[in-house]
């Protein structure tokens, strides 16, 4: 099982049809995520970060090529599939936290645990989780908006980390925080690399890709490095 | 259950907004409701007071063109009467039911010495036939010759009594009368209405009016409530010929229906028109349910991307739906009838007829409706919630 890569993609590319003449966002990229590796997306706006981020995320659909996540097609997947295979084997982090407004702290976080149960879950999992992410327990039951950011980013990888997944997906994971919470983050995200978290992060800022153990440099839709 | 308890706390949190479209079904049901009630009471309300006719067949002279075999060849109904020769066919007919012969005028008349002079109906049918037809709230049946029976309304309004008496002629030159019994209130009937008459024997009116069983109806009461077979026997009998008719034939339990079908037509018309603020306010739910999707598209996108499945993020904005109907049904269902109760009493002055079967028909339909009207509402907002795009949702500011 150790040896089937975590993620991989075969010659994928991602055309955009418009108006005023295909814009092909991703050429023919091919690239394997080992478990355990902590890598580093970089490039220019426009390069095809995002476009890449979404694939990996299984978001969205190569236009040619394959993606597999953890030895499975992509390709021939329902949106049902797709939806369960993001709930059960990716995490997600993004730059604005993406916290559910409505839902306390300990409900954010085993909200995916209810999308993978149907039931009500048991909360000392989500405790635990957040134990893991360093947040405080009397912020357990907060809402979202009575927490700092680098407290709310804390919380988004605590509930992208409450159902075990394969890989995490960061998009700019430091890129609302001021420097010293952002460094307290990415010494967070080293600790849970280092416990075997495989991590795959989108950013801009050269001094956050230095956590990273390997960096994607792309360019015009193709790796370049 | 995660969607039940995020749909009730943006509910919360839009408080005043949701209110307001829980007003409208809130309205929407009580119109439907209360107007529903009002037509079910208007319809029990009637149908109370033509109870007692419900058993009748009526049997007039023919008045509708025709060859005048009574004379009157298609001319005022005054000189049209039924023979006692067409009387006793209808009574063969009938049988074993009871055909009662029934002369009836109008005359002036006075109470008592230097009373004021009235006009009112008077009706004469056999002694022996009279419990049949009525009932009594004091005095006697037997009135002998020169007693007659007083309608409760005509008692009432000129404050007779048993024992009472009443000079009938324009000076007294019919003779008097002395009451003897005051009938129960019949209300509305289609043989003889009572509430505002005199009921005299056959006799007396032969001899006032030389009357000479010439009747001027004969009111046939049918036991086994096959009333159109009765009908149907004695135009069979008496119409043979088509263009030379004898008599009209009314079936009282027909007219009923038609009169209650008449009653169910304005019921569903001016229910139909309270519907219209239920539209209005479905109208009112699809805009909120709308505003929800529209404030929450990131948090569908990243519902989306965190593994939540098109029919969960639906059922989300369902259940709101469905919270803002219930609610606003189940308050416009009790308010229901609070309305029903006040346009009743103003309308009918009654609300006796509040409290039945077809009053909890009727708020059921309502709540149900509101109900219904909310969930269809919710339907398109939810679904497009589902199948948004969920990149263009998280990027949505």
């Amino acid at each position: 099982m150790d040896d089937i890569p975590v993620m991989s993609f075969e010659e994928v590319s991602k055309i955009y049809p418009l108006p005023a003449g295909d814009v092909t966002a991703l050429d023919r990229v091919s690239f394997q995520v080992d478990r355990g590796e902590f890598i580093s997306v970089m490039g220019p706006s426009g390069s095809g970060k995002s476009t890449l981020l979404n694939l990996m995320g299984c978001l969205d659909t190569p236009t040619t090529g394959d993606i597999y996540i953890s030895g499975t097609r992509t390709g021939d997947m329902s949106d049902v599939e797709l939806t369960n295979l993001r709930r059960d084997r990716i995490g997600f982090i993004f730059q604005y936290f993406n916290l559910f407004p409505l839902l306390n702290i300990i409900e954010n976080v085993t909200f995916p645990m209810v999308l993978k149960s149907q039931h009500s879950v048991d909360p000392e999992r989500g405790r635990e989780v957040l134990r893991s992410v360093q947040l405080e327990e009397k912020l357990f039951t907060h809402t979202p908006t009575e927490l700092s950011g680098g407290q709310q980013q804390r919380v988004a990888i605590a509930r992208a980390l409450v159902n075990n997944p394969d890989i995490l997906l960061c998009d700019e994971p430091t890129g609302n925080l001021d420097s010293k919470t952002g460094a307290g983050i990415m010494d967070l995200m080293t600790e849970l690399n280092r416990k075997g978290t495989t991590i795959i992060m989108v950013t801009h800022d050269p001094h956050i890709a230095e956590y990273s153990r390997r960096t994607i440099l792309i360019a015009d839709g193709r790796i370049v490095s | 259950m995660i969607f039940w308890e995020i749909a009730k706390r943006n509910i919360r949190l839009h408080f005043l907004r949701s209110t307001l479209a829980m007003l409208g079904i809130v309205i929407g049901v009580i119109a439907i409701a209360s107007m529903g009630i009002l037509g079910n009471s208007l319809v029990a309300s009637v149908s109370d007071n033509l109870k007692s006719v419900g058993d009748s067949v009526i049997v007039t002279p023919y008045a509708g063109g025709g060859s005048g075999h009574f004379g009157g060849g298609g001319g005022s109904t005054a000189s049209l009467k039924i023979t006692d020769q067409n009387f006793q066919q209808i009574k063969r007919v009938a049988a074993p039911n009871k055909a009662i012969p029934v002369y009836s005028t109008s005359d002036h008349m006075k109470i008592g010495v230097g009373s004021d002079d009235i006009v009112a109906a008077i009706y004469a049918l056999p002694s022996d036939d009279v419990p049949d037809m009525m009932k009594l709230q004091a005095g006697d049946y037997n009135n002998g010759n020169s007693g007659c029976l007083v309608g409760s309304t005509f008692a009432k309004d000129h404050n007779l009594k048993v024992g009472s008496r009443i000079s009938i002629g324009t000076s007294g030159d019919k003779g008097a009368l002395r009451v003897t019994g005051i009938i129960e209130e019949r209300g509305m009937s289609f043989d003889i209405s009572t509430d505002n008459s005199l009921i005299v024997t056959p006799e007396w009116m032969e001899n006032a009016y030389n009357r000479d069983k010439d009747y001027d109806e004969v009111v046939v009461k049918v036991k086994d409530g096959d009333t159109a077979t009765v009908k149907t026997n004695i135009e069979k009998q008496l119409n043979k010929h088509k263009d030379n008719k004898i008599v009209s034939v009314m079936d009282s339990k027909a007219t009923l229906a038609s009169i209650y079908s008449t009653f169910g037509m304005v019921t569903t018309f001016v229910t139909a028109i309270g519907g219209i603020s239920m539209i209005v306010a479905g109208v009112s739910i699809f805009n909120i349910m709308m505003m929800s999707v529209n404030e929450r598209i990131k948090e569908i996108g990243i519902m989306r991307s965190i593994g939540t499945q098109k029919k969960e993020v639906m059922s989300m904005f369902i259940y709101e739906a469905a919270i803002i109907g219930i609610i606003g049904s189940i308050i416009g269902g009790i308010l229901s009838l609070l309305a029903g109760y006040a346009i009743s009493a103003l309308m009918l002055n009654s609300t006796k007829y509040l409290f039945t079967l077809a009053t909890a028909i009727s708020v059921t339909e309502g709540v149900a409706f509101g109900i219904v009207i909310c969930l269809a509402c919710g339907i398109y907002p939810a679904w497009q919630a589902a199948n948004m795009n969920p990149i263009d949702a998280l990027r949505h500011e």
